[in-house]
């Protein structure tokens, strides 16, 4: 009985994705909106790459709404699990207060793979408006490398007040780069404050390579706050 | 020629993948599932990229750097996720009576 409950839905579903998989077909052209986008971004705002151009400048507001989400979950991170060493109630258990240290390994392995992790972020934070990246991603990738970091060093403490400190500093650039579209050139966070530059070099595509360091900096200063509280 | 090794290797390296998600099915402890996974996983992973690297020989040099990125860092996670493991004592499988890092402390604890 119990094997009917599971398989009935099973094949149910079964069925609806093969009948989507059989009457899917490639679409000959772009939908309108969709075509609009891949025309304007290369020819108004110089940037190869479609989605950043669009993220960046058509949507530019969007991505400064998720940056603040982000900035809101940090905080309520930070209000559910406390200050690191004082959860309250709870006395520390005994052993506990020094944290384990890694081993050799790992330690050895860190001192490689920072570094390397390090430019791969720069290099995709820098390579947004040319091919695939952006700052979002590139600050992920700089919160990864802050988190082996902490795990080769448990007993190092990360300066709390210097992320929080840069990261605003980038929260309010983007927003002063947005508004200095306001009065340059055709609205808030429009690209086109700086230079469009020639169509895919490395400093092309206006503000889009500013914004996303700004970006990257804001993201990585945020996750690495989250990776913190989430320390014993 | 070179689209047939390449497709070869490719297939080869889904064989490895399989068996690594088949080890992590099969295997009975914590410790054996995390060496079928990473063991299998690393070569299966090269293999691919070797693989695409003969479909694609201008992206070589990128895929070098992929495989010597996974050559550092699966090892070391598997290595670091074991010994956490190990130090919060989550059991061994009963035929193993070897625990090799265990002895190694409780010498060095003895001769300290």
């Amino acid at each position: 009985m119990q094997r009917i409950v599971i398989a009935a839905p099973l094949v149910l579903l079964g069925l609806v994705f093969t009948s989507l998989a059989l009457n899917y077909a490639e679409p000959q052209s772009l939908r309108p909106l969709a075509e609009s986008y891949v025309k304007l971004v290369p020819q108004e705002l110089g940037a190869p790459n479609v989605i950043t151009g669009i993220l960046l400048t058509f949507r530019a507001f969007d991505t400064l709404g998720e940056v603040a989400v982000l900035f809101m979950v940090a905080a309520s991170v930070g209000l559910v699990l406390g200050p690191a060493g004082s959860r309250s109630g709870v006395p520390p258990a005994e052993g506990r207060e020094k944290p384990r240290p890694a081993s050799d390994i790992v330690r050895s392995a860190t001192q490689i793979l920072v570094p390397l992790i390090s430019i791969f972020a720069a290099y995709i934070i820098m390579n947004g408006h040319i091919s695939a990246g952006g700052g979002f991603q590139g600050g992920a990738v700089i919160a990864s490398g802050v988190l082996l970091l902490l795990l080769a060093h448990p007993e190092q403490r990360l300066d709390l007040q210097f992320l929080s400190i840069t990261e605003s500093l980038a929260g309010v650039l983007f927003v002063l780069v947005g508004v200095a579209g306001l009065f340059v050139a055709g609205g808030f966070l429009d690209n086109r404050v700086l230079p469009l530059g020639q169509f895919g070099a490395f400093f092309s595509a206006g503000a889009i390579p500013l914004l996303s360091v700004l970006l990257g900096i804001k993201v990585g200063c945020e996750l690495s706050v989250i990776l913190d509280r989430f320390r014993p | 020629m070179a689209e047939l090794i390449g497709s070869i290797l490719v297939l080869l390296g889904a064989v490895f993948h399989f068996s690594a998600g088949l080890g992590m099915l099969r295997m009975p402890d914590a410790y054996t599932r995390m060496q079928a996974g990473t063991k299998a996983s690393t070569l299966g992973n090269a293999l691919v990229l070797i693989g695409l690297a003969c479909y694609h020989p201008g992206w070589t040099l990128k895929l070098l750097v992929l495989i010597y990125f996974v050559f550092m860092t699966n090892p070391v996670s598997s290595h670091a996720l074991a010994r956490a493991a190990h130090a919060i004592r989550i059991p061994m499988v009963q035929k193993a009576d070897i625990d090799a890092l265990r002895d190694a402390r409780e010498q060095a604890r003895g001769s300290a």
